[in-house]
């Protein structure tokens, strides 16, 4: 049988992997950052080693990550079909990588030209990725929340993307801005109205149907991504207006969002009909609570005087949002997406006479679940090391590098699966296969 | 369209790409007078397009309990 799968709308696999297998090399190269500056690190929020540790994690793992699973997305769950995707994925991945290198580069030397180096590729990039990605949005109708999620949070990126950029401009030609709300606002958009709204957004898709479990509560899919992005551009207006009061309340609202999607999946989780639970869905898990306990301290911190003076709380709250809570979820999905990639696109190219291998085999769990330790490993040492930078710093470090390079191991095992069977597919339809990567 | 059901796959506790595996390979078993009883607990778009690509075709009912039922058979 001539099994087809929605390949008329499914980009090429080069599309999105390019994007995911390079975003582990970022966190690697985080790894080794921490290995190289060693405790000195964890003095404060704003050292230049935290700085770019921050930003390999964000610009280069999460950005790199979210946008590649956009590419494969938008078409598949949104009908959005981007024009000419692999070439616009070629452009922006170069673009983000180069930017994001030049970025850290900046924030490490503090040298002007890195940061307009990174201003000009991380703007190019994204400005790219935004316009082709809305261009495919445009005119779809708005037929699910997840359609409604990802329009809002491209909004969200383009607002992150955009006081990011100011921040860095003001780093590179020495203008005269207020970086530290400055900071807070980029931050603010970035994990809420960009990263939060954006997870939810696929979650409504790939919750129930990769960890079994009920949908999303209507009511949340409909109003999550308009009220986050709401709250959080009241907030902007009343921080930058200086209406203290408003604004603080309203930054609370802000994390409330983050912690009530956290709430919904887990409670949906729980109602799961798997018997046991896999590494995504651990992953995820896991990613919740890591999410939580973020949302938590932060909210202690502004309650508690004795708190918001330790200087640690902020590397505190970053390193239970980012490497508990984003990137446990998105290697998470990973380890859905690219088996399911694999599968979908040997089915298409063995046209029915020779069959995609089973998912299960083209990355054993066993794999999957040692590096998932290993990921883990890494977050309470990190979490550890704020704490206690002189004893925990350089085993956080090289537990990243462990963690990340398993990670990437991971994945070529899959793209390993993924060519010998296309070897066996142009042998048996003596067909040439040299552009199906 | 009254055919005879021969089979019933019931996918609501299958991950992807288990029910679009098992319905292909039970299509290829049934005869012009049958048909497949698919249970989802969601409308699958993807199956949708292979269908119609491999020559059969599908009625669609949703359930009060939110099963997805689609009836599949070969074109006339």
């Amino acid at each position: 049988m001539q099994a087809l799968l929605s390949f008329d709308r499914a980009p090429p696999f080069g599309a999105p992997l390019r994007f995911f297998l390079t975003a582990p090399a970022f966190a690697v190269l985080a790894g080794l950052l921490l290995l190289w500056s060693g405790p000195d690190l964890f003095a404060s929020r704003w050292t230049p080693e935290a700085l770019a540790l921050t930003h390999l994690l964000t610009a280069g793992f999460m950005l790199q990550t979210m946008l590649g699973a956009l590419f494969q997305l938008l078409p598949v769950v949104a009908g959005a079909n981007m024009v000419r995707p692999l070439f616009v994925a070629r452009l922006v991945h170069v673009a983000l990588t180069v930017g994001t290198l030049a970025l850290v580069a900046g924030f490490l030397t503090y040298e002007p030209l890195a940061f307009r180096f990174a201003v000009l590729f991380l703007g190019a990039g994204a400005t790219l990725f935004i316009a082709a990605a809305g261009h495919a949005l445009h005119g779809i109708p708005a037929t699910s929340p997840t359609i409604r999620g990802l329009r809002l949070a491209l909004i969200g990126l383009a607002v992150t993307v955009a006081f990011g950029l100011l921040l860095a401009a003001s780093l590179g030609w020495s203008l005269a801005l207020p970086l530290a709300q400055l900071t807070d606002i980029h931050l603010g958009w970035g994990f809420v109205a960009w990263g939060c709204a954006l997870l939810a957004a696929v979650g409504y898709v790939v919750v129930p149907m990769f960890q079994l479990t009920p949908s999303y509560p209507g009511w949340f899919g409909k109003h999550f991504a308009r009220f986050v992005l709401g709250v959080a551009a009241v907030w902007t207006v009343a921080d930058l207006a200086g209406w203290t009061l408003p604004s603080a309340v309203l930054s609370a609202a802000v994390v409330l969002c983050a912690a009530a999607f956290a709430v919904v999946t887990l409670s949906i989780q729980w109602r799961s009909k798997r018997a046991k639970l896999d590494p995504t869905q651990v992953y995820w898990r896991v990613a919740m609570f890591s999410a939580l306990a973020a949302c938590a301290l932060w909210l202690a911190a502004s309650a508690i005087p004795a708190l918001a003076g330790w200087q640690g709380w902020p590397l505190l709250f970053a390193a239970l949002l980012l490497l508990g809570g984003f990137m446990s979820v998105i290697v998470g999905m990973l380890y859905k997406i690219v088996p399911f990639l694999v599968w979908l696109h040997l089915q298409n190219l063995g046209r029915g006479r020779v069959l995609a291998p089973n998912m299960k085999k083209v990355l054993a769990e066993t794999h999957m679940r040692k590096q998932m330790y290993a990921h883990f490993a890494a977050v309470v040492l990190f979490l550890g090391a704020v704490v206690w930078p002189q004893g925990l710093a350089y085993p956080a470090g090289a537990a990243l590098v462990l963690a990340n390079g398993w990670l990437v191991r991971n994945l070529l095992a899959a793209l390993g699966v993924y060519r010998r069977h296309l070897v066996q597919i142009a042998a048996v339809l003596d067909v040439p296969l040299a552009g199906a990567l | 369209m009254e055919k005879k059901n021969v089979k019933v796959i019931d996918a609501r506790n299958m991950e992807p790409p288990e029910p679009f595996v098992l319905t292909m390979e039970a299509l290829d078993q049934i005869g012009p007078d049958e048909s497949l009883l698919l249970l989802l607990t969601r409308e699958p778009h993807p199956l949708y397009r292979a269908l119609e690509v491999n020559g059969f075709t599908y009625k669609t009912e949703r359930t009060p309990e939110g099963v997805v039922e689609i009836t599949i058979w070969h074109k006339a």
